[in-house]
């Protein structure tokens, strides 16, 4: 006890001292290294959380590119498709047309043939009916003075007949 | 001649207010002025002392955390505290005034009472700091690993871990004494020193030996801290794990 009163051993100091680094420690730990640490903590999740968002955004963005790409080559793809089925439905049109005029032009044709041996049919009967007349007039009037009027009937209907057939 | 013990400047009652309690004070000032500077500016995007103070606090902590592990958060606050505080407490010590102002006391041989001294060389303040490390090591060990893995640290049926127990008992004690007269030592050795050479020398001369002193009042506070940190981290850890951990290095 002797050595320690030596160094200054002062019971009510000891317990000053103790009680001053009790308060010190509480005030450190609850205004100084609490808000440092939540600090640091809150930065480290931003940094994190950051990194994240870009390597999200990285995938993101590549897996756009990829699909951007598949858009665009089954766009591609699809154009050509159009465009051959386009190509393939214009000829088909066009060979529909080209035969559509064909029959009609064969259908026309063949009517008109119709009309011109039916036009020449009446033409004939048309002429063989004027012939016919025009014989019965040059026969009545050269066999007026020759025969009886009934002969003369008979005449010409024989003659008519006979030019008939 | 520097006296042991810190010399009384004012008496309150039964409480003599000491040299070495005024540069308590003043360490606690600094240290409170420290912490409502920080908390004035705290911010995101850190200032100078914020960043300083960030700086600080990390390297600490990931210390502690690869000394401790899962304990750094409860050791950690104890380490940082001895720390600031005995560093500060030690290089005041070194401000100009320190133990060369004050005033004469007695009436034959007068001797110089100074106003203020380091508070690290007041054996009352490094006695009062191991008292206090050794307390909340074996509170935080209770709590940690429970009162019947800390008792059986000690006392156990075995003869020879009852040996080892009573050894660990009395490095208990011998902890308290190392840390807090070796601090004392250092601090009051370095204040003795540096009044001996400046009172032969008083300019120029000096100047190494407050380099040296500046280097031995960083080293001193790491040495506590450190020394406090690792008791704590040991006697947290229970005593399963310890073998895990001997048996794989």
């Amino acid at each position: 006890m002797e050595i320690l009163k030596n160094f200054g051993f002062d019971p009510v100091m000891l317990a000053a001292q103790i009680v001053n680094f009790l308060i010190i420690l509480y005030i450190l730990k609850r205004f100084l290294y609490k808000p440092v640490l939540d600090m640091l903590k809150k930065r480290e999740d931003t940094i994190k959380t950051g990194l994240k968002q870009a390597e999200e955004s990285r995938l993101l963005l590549e897996k756009t590119v990829e699909e951007e790409k598949k858009v665009l080559s089954k766009a591609q793809e699809e154009a050509k498709k159009l465009i051959e089925d386009a190509k393939n439905q214009a000829l088909e049109a066009a060979k529909e047309v080209e035969e559509e005029t064909r029959a009609s032009t064969e259908r026309m044709i063949v009517e008109a043939r119709n009309q011109i041996s039916q036009e020449t049919k009446e033409a004939e009967k048309r002429l063989a009916e004027s012939a016919s007349g025009l014989a019965e007039q040059i026969l009545s009037t050269s066999l007026k003075e020759m025969f009886p009027e009934k002969d003369q009937k008979t005449i010409v209907d024989n003659a008519l007949k006979r030019i008939k057939k | 001649m520097v006296s042991f013990a810190a010399e009384p400047i004012i008496r309150l009652g039964f409480f003599s207010f000491t040299n070495s309690f005024l540069d308590t004070l003043i360490v606690d000032g600094l240290l409170i002025g420290l912490v409502v500077a920080l908390n004035k500016k705290l911010a995101d995007i850190p200032g100078k002392l914020q960043n300083l103070m960030e700086m600080a606090v990390e390297t600490f902590y990931d210390l502690t955390e690869s000394v401790a592990g899962h304990n750094a958060g409860k050791i950690f606050p104890y380490f940082m505290t001895f720390f600031l505080f005995i560093l500060l407490a030690n290089w005041t010590g070194l401000f100009p005034g320190f133990s060369t102002v004050g005033f004469y006391e007695g009436e034959k041989t007068k001797t110089l009472v100074p106003i203020l001294r380091a508070a690290t060389s007041d054996f009352n303040v490094t006695l009062g700091l191991a008292l206090v490390s050794a307390v909340a090591t074996h509170i935080m060990s209770i709590s940690t690993i429970g009162i019947k893995q800390y008792l059986g640290r000690y006392f156990s049926l075995n003869p020879v871990n009852l040996y080892v127990g009573i050894l660990e008992l009395i490095s208990e004690v011998t902890k308290v004494v190392s840390l807090s007269f070796r601090l004392f030592g250092n601090i009051f050795a370095g204040e003795m020193v540096l009044a001996t050479v400046g009172s032969i020398f008083a300019f120029l001369f000096p100047l190494p030996f407050m380099m040296l002193e500046v280097v031995v009042g960083l080293v001193q506070a790491l040495v506590f801290s450190m020394l406090t940190m690792a008791f704590m981290a040991v006697l947290s850890t229970p005593h399963h794990e310890e073998a895990k951990e001997v048996s794989t290095k």
